[in-house]
């Protein structure tokens, strides 16, 4: 059976190696385009986001939380100013990130309690953020350049015509081996993605729950994921989305860190 | 009286900020916090480390043209005499506001933190909350408030920062009440003197209150720090004018601690390296009342720096580790004045320290680890904690402090007396 399988996906590799060439570079623009509407809406964003994490017990926990980006360069650096609002206990503090498309991010935070600017070790982008199921990458984007793509079908999801692509790291990643994205061919943005394990194990699952057109500019307002592998989910919403607000770099600074810039962030 | 004039400093403060269109917003925690002794024969009067209940009141107001902002405690505290067992405390109250561009003051009572070390603070001199710190209450409580202005100013060469503080705001140091402290030599209350660890329970004289600087112009406060980001390094530069933040010094007319005065100009580099943070800091302590180091009754000069190092080793583990060396100035002369009957510091005075963090659980339970370790004092220091998030209003925390040292004079040493274990419950509106 083995010998059998070898022997046809030889063929196939034979018979397809003139085409693939074509299909995985049409599955990597497919995948770029993708992350461009998704995570690089605009040349910036603003948002108040509520964060719901539900454990496997169905116990909820809520964040509250203001969210600046600005792309340095479409498709590349970005930087993310964060003023968490709740709970009470972390009320108040910011957090910035410095997102290069290649090597680690920089990101501090800032505890005004005791008036303290802290950089944070920022080596492992699939951990979790502030205990939610989305890790840091899930919110500012893992770069297509880091995954192989495949076009696998073209189906139609909920009545939406979408692209079905298969990402598989370059190099092993713990985030996941191997990712099925179901991208809407009118907007581009992800309707559903699932990441498998190693095991081929479905473990995580996202899914947009609401789109609508903000400022022109089709968005995902309301996205679920869906912890397979533990149980339970996280669902994000994004209320008060302004775009092309013509936010100036001086934000992502330490400056405004300790002062968050209250043009943007009242409470 | 002293309670009521700050009460009406905070008062005059939120209705002088500039308040066009201001909301007001307020949040805080009742928590309860109750800690016992590990030792049988610590000389404090009871053997409750803590017992008390907080109440934190925030209040914010933010205008078109600047913003207020207070912390405001109120406390029942178990372990006072009766008619000190409320009280309350201005922890934070102070307006915020730009003036052009490039100019950010921030005026009132406030908490202040520069430098790189976790809990080494060379350059670092506002004023620390050491009883706090010892006996598990949160770690904002380390960092005690003091009146100062803060102006900052901003231009493409770097952030230059300039802060006064009118009066002198010491360390909150153990004075004996809830935590015993080594003393050299202290009136025993019957005639004689009496050199060791004492506490209150001994009888009140062992109650530890140094004399403060006067309140003068001349006795202010000033900090300053330029700050530049170099590529991906963040490096700074300071000074300091005021006094020593602990009574190092002895008064030779009466004998008693005093702050002497003193100097520091200091530097800092800090940024991402080898996969984690690194930083490297060092600051030259200036002793003014002992110059040539030759008096036995003032702290010598010193020259201080550390290297320190953190990242995640795993998942949702971090680990950080830090070296400190403090080198006295004219040593020889020191070494000189002992008369070998206590313990007396090296030339070079180490310090090593390490924290351990890790989240489990979603983020809802997490376990710190930090110890402190001199291999020339023979002294450390333990801390840990539990802390488990039960809800986003409710936390429930667990921890320890423990302390041991070879000498009853070195820094932890001194504290050998005081392990204690406490439980703590956060109620967060």
């Amino acid at each position: 059976m083995k010998k059998l399988t070898t022997t046809l996906f030889a063929l196939l590799l034979i018979l397809g190696i003139s085409s693939s060439n074509a299909a995985a570079a049409d599955a990597t623009e497919l995948m770029k385009q993708s992350h461009l509407a998704y995570f690089y809406a605009g040349d910036d964003g603003l948002t108040d986001v509520n964060m719901t994490i539900v454990s496997k017990k169905g116990k909820e926990r809520v964040r509250e939380f203001t969210m600046i980006r600005l792309d340095i360069e479409e498709g590349g650096n970005q930087k993310y100013y964060t003023y968490f609002k709740k709970p009470s206990d972390v009320s108040r503090i910011t957090f910035l990130v410095h997102k290069t498309s290649e090597g680690n991010d920089q990101r501090w935070i800032y505890i005004p309690s005791i008036d303290l600017v802290k950089p944070i070790s920022a080596d492992d982008k699939n951990s979790s953020f502030v205990g939610s199921d989305f890790s840091y990458e899930d919110i500012s984007g893992r770069h297509w350049i880091e995954d192989n793509h495949t076009l696998k079908a073209d189906e139609t999801l909920d009545g939406k015509a979408v692209y079905v692509i298969e990402s598989v790291p370059k190099e092993a990643y713990k985030g996941f081996a191997r990712k099925l994205s179901y991208i809407d061919k009118e907007t581009m943005l992800p309707l559903k993605e699932e990441y498998f394990s190693k095991k081929d194990k479905l473990v995580k699952k996202f899914t947009a729950d609401k789109i609508e057109v903000v400022d022109g500019i089709t968005t995902i307002i309301v996205r679920t994921m869906h912890n397979i592998k533990k149980g339970g989910h996280t669902t994000v919403t994004f209320d008060k989305i302004s775009y092309n607000v013509g936010v100036k770099d001086d934000i992502f600074t330490e400056r405004y860190l300790k002062n968050p810039p209250r043009k943007y962030i009242k409470k | 009286m002293k309670n009521i004039s700050y009460f009406i400093i905070a008062i005059l403060l939120l209705i002088t900020v500039p308040t066009t269109n201001a909301e007001l917003y307020t949040d805080g925690y009742v928590q309860g916090l109750f800690g016992g002794q590990l030792e049988g024969d610590n000389p404090t009067k009871s053997d409750q480390s803590i017992s008390e209940t907080r109440l934190q009141l925030r209040m914010e107001s933010i205008g078109d043209n600047g913003e207020f902002f207070s912390r405001v405690d109120f406390f029942y505290d178990g372990l006072a005499d009766d008619q000190e067992q409320y009280d309350w405390e201005i922890r934070e109250a102070y307006m915020k506001f730009r003036l052009g561009d490039k100019l950010d003051f921030k005026i009132g009572r406030q908490v202040l933190t520069w430098g790189t070390g976790d809990l080494i603070f060379i350059n670092d001199v506002f004023a620390k909350d050491y009883r706090s710190f010892f006996l598990g209450r949160d770690d904002q409580y380390l960092k005690a408030p003091q009146n100062a202005l803060r102006m900052e100013y901003y231009n493409s060469m770097g952030a230059f920062s300039f802060v006064f503080s009118p009066s002198f705001e010491s360390n909150r140091l153990p004075e004996g009440d809830k935590l015993s402290y080594f003393t050299p030599m202290s009136p025993d209350g019957a005639g004689g003197f009496y050199r060791g660890i004492v506490a209150t329970g001994l009888g009140e004289q062992y109650y530890f209150n140094p004399e403060e600087p006067a309140k003068t112009f001349k006795n202010s406060e000033i900090a300053m720090r330029f700050q530049k980001q170099v590529g991906m390094y963040s490096v700074a530069l300071y000074a300091y004018k005021g006094f020593y933040k602990s009574p190092i010094g002895v008064d030779a007319s009466t004998m008693m601690p005093l702050f002497p005065r003193m100097q520091l100009y200091g530097a800092s580099i800090r940024g991402a390296k080898f996969g984690g943070i690194f930083w490297l800091e060092g600051g030259y302590y200036n002793s003014k009342d002992d110059p040539d180091g030759d008096n036995p009754f003032m702290p010598n000069s010193s020259m201080s720096g550390m290297v320190g190092f953190e990242r995640q080793v795993a998942t949702n583990l971090t680990v950080n580790l830090q070296w400190q060396a403090d080198k006295m100035a004219d040593y020889d002369l020191f070494e000189a004045q002992q008369d070998g009957s206590l313990h007396y510091r090296d030339e070079i005075k180490h310090l090593i320290t390490s924290r351990w963090t890790k989240l489990m659980v979603e983020e809802t339970v997490m376990l710190s680890a930090f110890v402190f370790y001199s291999p020339d004092e023979e002294d450390t220091y333990f801390r840990f904690s539990t802390e488990y998030k039960y809800s986003d209003e409710i936390t429930l925390t667990v921890g320890g402090n423990l302390f041991s040292g070879t000498h009853p004079n070195t820094d932890f040493g001194q504290l050998s007396f005081n392990d204690n274990i406490y439980t703590k419950m956060t109620y967060n509106f």
